[in-house]
């Protein structure tokens, strides 16, 4: 009876135990895939031949990154450069010199919510998961 | 009741693995991203071209330039104040300091050997370059580990399309 009380009492706490590890793997690999695509993109964007990251890009980024399970819809794209054009547009390509930012964000999709068992709150609906990265462009017109 | 003790031991056990486990994580994840932005430092401050000895047809690297650009790409890819001071609620806690900063320009003859004994770095350029290698020391939340820190390193050369 006592050992039933205390298997009761200690329930949640050896759920966590047991399957946040899962969950963490999880986050730490989507991470890290992000992190690769944003790699990838910013090294094609950035290079002598193209100098912007544009929406035909981003569109193959979300296929390369569905292959992994991410959902296409929720990933979010944001190009920035250091010289205020826009960065998406062919037309107007990044000169060499300027930098070119971009960063993914995607949802945490309730991974942390086992995080409950324990008491400890999960982030908020809107937090993201993002990787960053910025690179100076190589184009030369 | 010694189960009891026994099953709040291997409790504490199981929490510091995973605390120890989640910063090996973090640290790793920094390794990456910081030799990550020392590679787009080194790229960008292998960029900057002297536009003035260009005009007389040599290729030669701006060394104030470049070091300029290599301090502004650290900065932005490591989530640091424009002076590479740590900003509050980002990932590192102390600046990175920039040990080595080696602009190779047009007096040597390429292909040239870059050799950092005090470092154990060696690489070969074939065209001017920059060499860059920067101290980091990783933040730790925990403390289960010992204090980690890197001597990373990154060279690019100037890029012509």
């Amino acid at each position: 009876m006592k050992q039933l009380l205390v298997f009761i009492l200690f329930a949640s706490l050896f759920c966590w135990l047991m399957f946040s590890p899962v969950y963490k793997h999880v986050i730490v690999l989507r991470q890290a895939l992000l992190q690769q695509e944003t790699d990838y993109m910013l090294e094609v964007g950035a290079s002598g031949r193209y100098g912007y990251i544009d929406g035909a890009m981003i569109a193959a980024s979300r296929a390369r990154l569905s292959a992994y399970g991410f959902r296409p819809a929720l990933l979010e794209y944001e190009v920035t450069t250091t010289s205020g054009l826009p960065g998406t547009d062919p037309g107007m390509p990044l000169e060499r010199g300027s930098g070119l930012r971009l960063i993914i964000r995607y949802p945490y999709d309730n991974l942390m919510n086992i995080d409950r068992l324990i008491g400890v709150e999960p982030p908020p609906v809107t937090a993201r998961l993002a990787a960053a990265g910025m690179k100076m462009s190589e184009y030369v017109p | 009741m010694h189960k009891l003790v026994f099953g709040f031991l291997m409790v504490v056990v199981w929490w510091l693995l995973h605390a120890m486990q989640l910063e090996e994580e973090s640290a790793l994840g920094i390794l990456h991203e910081g030799k990550r932005a020392i590679d787009r430092a080194a790229h960008a401050a292998a960029q900057q071209l002297d536009k003035s000895k260009l005009e007389t047809g040599i290729l030669s690297i701006d060394p104030a330039a470049a070091r300029a650009a290599a301090i502004a790409y650290l900065a932005g890819n490591l989530r640091l104040e424009a002076n590479l001071a740590p900003q509050a609620g980002q990932w590192l806690d102390s600046a990175p300091e920039i040990v080595e900063f080696a602009v190779i320009n047009e007096l040597h003859s390429f292909p040239y050997t870059y050799r950092n004994a005090a470092y154990d770095y060696e690489v070969t350029l074939r065209r001017p370059g920059v060499v860059l290698i920067v101290h980091i020391a990783c933040p730790r939340i925990f403390g289960v580990m010992e204090p980690i820190e890197w001597d990373l390193k990154g060279a690019a050369e100037l890029t012509l399309s």
